[in-house]
């Protein structure tokens, strides 16, 4: 029997006391393509992580090539030097560089101190050729097509004479006819007898592309089934296991009346005319994986993202949103996934956050900081904010409780649409439950909406009164989360489009 | 369990910092700590030192570094930086006297020198938000347009005889207050007023803190960041008629170096470089030290040169500071 190229056997890994990966065994032969699956959370990240040396496994042990590498010394580097190379979107590359220099970097060949830029170029062409890529040696790196990027990227794996390459959503930014270019060059890879993990949710593309498939389930590998006739009913019931029961909470709700609608809604990142209408009191679901195009749609509509066609209405009235500043006006929120970069002032207090739609609401040279104070005391109270002041710099709060603080600027600020995307990533379990009760509340107060976003395809069926299902920037399906299931969902989110391929 | 850890977390945070108003008043008391020992020692070196003549003095050369200052806060704070300032100075200053020798009048003269000041404020602005040219580099450009515009003006030529200017700069109030010192206090209670009272003011914070998200709000930021380097503009005009008034002149190449005395004064009161945290007040103590080690290296005799070199290093030795302190 060949023996095997990597080995991962009884891999655990707790965080604050969670376990995140249990007893995991996953195991990798040369020129073999392991497809890793599973839902967000359910450990793939952490499992390549610790893989390439991020992390530090808390037990467990990694053999590669009949070696076992010692945990204490496994970092980043030493992955490397090991030839456990990732993938990542142009994670190693220069923009501003050559794809020679690329290649090089790092470890120019000198002569007499200076740079042999022959010699540098000679390697490139050596490296590509070996690899049977087409790219030119002297084209600038930021020049290049994505899937071009992502070729030089390999090579640059290669050439650190990698044996397991890590590829975690090679996919996400490719056209299909790229994706196609990428799965030839992870033939070429293959016949070179370098072993390839594979994320991906595109289950279609992973029983093309993956010779064995890994589910992985809350930490633990559920199976390891070959991939080309594996069922996809069966991969998705592995990964989302018996189905928990859901805590679905009816709310009272007169339907009929139109807060939010948009009408055949396009612009460079939504190819496709796109429309929908979210009713007064209603909580409209949006899922779709990664690179679905939700986040696209929420910076539209909130006028990040200026749109080239299409009409929103708002209580019927057609309204022009030309720039954040007019959603805000008329009374659009928007709460973005990266709560740090798009919703915070770090080194400002909780009451400066929370005010600041106000603020920016309101007329006047003046406002009124003991009224400010007297909301954000309010705020704090009716919200559950767990917090020393309301001076407290946010910047010293936990995922959960700033993630509340941006949603009580939209509160305070009376907001009647509020768009959230992915309110709940990076927040643990307890404060999630306090999120969508917020969640609820705010959409039963009278006449709004929520407009709610997420990959998180339990809290969509939970939350919703109604679930849009997005791939590639168009909406694929409507369904009642009363009638469908989260397998129903997660083979509308997977189906590779095909209507025009 | 979890409970437990998250409220540990949250004193945590409140023991190193109760808010915005917390830190600064804590970064303006061990400023003005430094500022006594530093006249302590001045004190001892140099028995001219606390005479009420030299004290005066120190306000009079205050006035001129405060004012630009207090207008440097703003642009600091929301995370910009203006180094025209010096050029800006001189070219409003070049205006005001030429409006002065042709109409004679002192009101349109200082009429003139803030409008002027404004505009090239309002210049910076425009650069910086319509065409998104960063303010080191757009402030740079300016500081050479503004300095060669004014040594063009007057051909490279003082403009004499402004002795209607010296009340500004020389006169006293009542007989006893210095008419620079009175005007610090009234641009430094505005800018205290603006800063911390208005909406204008926090949106400055909140814009230095996070442009991005203050944008997402709802905020105008491009307005805000314009109207911010109005602000610089117009009082660096302002400050310039004071200099005026205390020589009777005003010359083409004044003002020079000016930016970094001013940008020195904000960054020692506090102020971070990645902008969203300042205050007025510690800007006027920061002033109050660039001045007194100013002062305090001519009583001492040391060569006038130096102070260019002690300036330069107070600047990096503050900021050095403050990367360390966030580091921590």
């Amino acid at each position: 029997m060949m023996k095997k190229l990597l080995r991962m056997s009884k891999i655990t890994k707790s965080f604050y006391g969670v376990r995140v990966l249990d007893g995991v065994d996953f195991d990798l032969d040369a020129g073999e393509v392991h497809v890793l699956l599973g839902e967000n959370g359910a450990g793939k990240s952490t499992l390549m992580k610790i893989l390439s040396g991020a992390y530090t496994l808390d037990s467990g042990s990694i053999t590669l090539m009949g070696k076992e590498l010692d945990p204490g010394t496994h970092d980043p580097r030493s992955a490397e030097d090991a030839g456990i190379v990732s993938v990542y979107q142009n994670f190693h590359l220069v923009p501003h560089l050559s794809v020679a220099e690329n290649l090089s970097l790092g470890r120019f060949t000198r002569t007499r101190g200076f740079i042999s830029w022959k010699a540098v170029q000679a390697h490139a062409e050596e490296v590509l050729a070996r690899a049977s890529f087409d790219i030119d040696p002297k084209a600038r790196v930021q020049g290049l097509s994505v899937s071009k990027k992502q070729m030089l990227e390999i090579a640059v794996a290669l050439s650190k004479n990698a044996k397991v390459l890590i590829m975690d959503e090679p996919t996400a930014a490719l056209s299909r006819a790229e994706t196609a270019i990428l799965f030839r060059t992870i033939a070429e890879v293959k016949a070179k007898g370098i072993g390839i993990i594979y994320i991906s949710h595109k289950l279609e593309e992973v029983r093309q592309v993956g010779d064995r498939i890994t589910v992985l389930r809350d930490g633990l590998a559920v199976q390891t089934l070959p991939a080309r006739d594996s069922d996809v009913n069966l991969i998705i019931r592995l990964m989302i296991g018996k189905g928990v029961s859901r805590t679905r909470v009816e709310r009272d709700r007169t339907r009929g009346e139109s807060c939010f609608s948009a009408e055949g809604l396009r612009n460079r990142n939504l190819p496709s005319p796109l429309s929908f209408s979210v009713e007064k009191g209603e909580i409209l679901g949006i899922t779709g994986l990664v690179g679905a195009g939700k986040t696209e749609l929420a910076r539209a509509l909130f006028g990040v993202d200026l749109l080239t066609g299409g009409t929103l209405a708002l209580f019927g009235k057609p309204v022009r949103v030309d720039s954040p500043a007019e959603a805000v006006r008329l009374g659009i929120g928007y709460l973005s996934e990266d709560k740090d970069a798009f919703g915070l002032c770090l080194n400002l207090g909780v009451k400066e956050n929370v005010s600041l739609v106000s603020l920016a609401r309101q007329r006047g040279l003046f406002f009124s900081i003991p009224a400010e104070r007297r909301v954000a005391t309010d705020l704090v109270a009716s919200i559950g904010l767990k917090i020393a002041g309301v001076s407290q710099q946010v910047k010293y709060l936990s995922g959960g409780n700033k993630q509340k603080v941006v949603f009580g600027k939209w509160l305070t600020a009376k907001c009647r649409v509020l768009i959230l995307d992915e309110p709940t990533i990076g927040i643990d379990v307890g404060a999630r439950g306090e999120i969508y009760s917020l969640i609820r509340d705010f959409a039963g107060g009278g006449d709004r909406a929520v407009l709610f976003i997420s990959s998180d395809m339990d809290e969509i069926l939970e939350l919703s009164d109604r679930i849009l299902v997005m791939t590639e920037g168009r909406v694929v399906a409507e369904l009642d989360p009363r009638k469908t299931t989260k397998e129903e969902l997660m083979q509308h989110s997977t189906r590779v489009n095909r209507g025009d391929g | 369990m979890q409970e437990v850890r998250r409220r540990e977390g949250a004193s945590a945070g409140s023991g190193r910092a109760s808010g915005l108003r917390g830190i600064l008043r804590n970064q303006a008391i061990s400023m003005l700590a430094i500022l006594i020992i530093m006249w302590v020692v001045l004190a001892i070196l140099s028995p001219y030192f606390f005479t009420v003549d030299n004290l005066f003095e120190i306000t009079l050369q205050t006035a001129v570094i405060a004012m630009i200052g207090a207008g440097m806060t703003f642009v600091i704070i929301s995370g910009g930086i203006d180094l025209s300032v010096g050029s800006v100075f001189a070219c409003s200053a070049v205006l005001g006297g030429l409006v002065f020798t042709s109409t004679r009048s002192l009101t349109l003269a200082l009429l003139a020198t803030a409008v002027a000041g404004a505009l090239f404020g309002a210049a910076n602005g425009l650069l910086i938000t319509i065409l998104r040219v960063p303010p080191f580099i757009g402030t740079l450009g300016m500081m050479g347009i503004a300095r060669g515009l004014a040594l063009i003006f007057v051909n490279g030529v003082p403009i004499y005889g402004l002795e209607r200017y010296k009340f500004i700069g020389q006169g006293k109030l009542f007989n006893v207050i210095p008419v620079p010192t009175v005007i610090i206090l009234v641009v430094f209670a505005l800018a205290f007023v603006v800063l911390n009272y208005t909406r204008f003011g926090r949106f400055t914070y909140a814009i230095g803190s996070n442009a991005e998200a203050s944008r997402l709000s709802g905020i105008k930021v491009r307005r805000v960041q314009i109207g911010i380097y109005v602000i610089c503009g117009l009082v660096t005009g302002l400050a310039s008629t004071v200099e005026a008034g205390r020589l009777a002149i005003v010359q083409p190449a004044g003002g020079n170096g000016y930016e970094l005395l001013a940008i020195g004064a904000v960054i020692i009161g506090g102020a971070s470089t990645f902008g969203g945290e300042g205050s007025i007040v510690a800007t006027l103590i920061g002033a109050i030290i660039v001045t007194t080690i100013r002062n305090g290296l001519n009583i001492l005799g040391v060569n006038a040169f130096w102070q260019y070199v002690v300036n330069g290093l107070v600047i990096i030795g503050a900021v050095a500071a403050d990367q360390f302190r966030r580091r921590r």
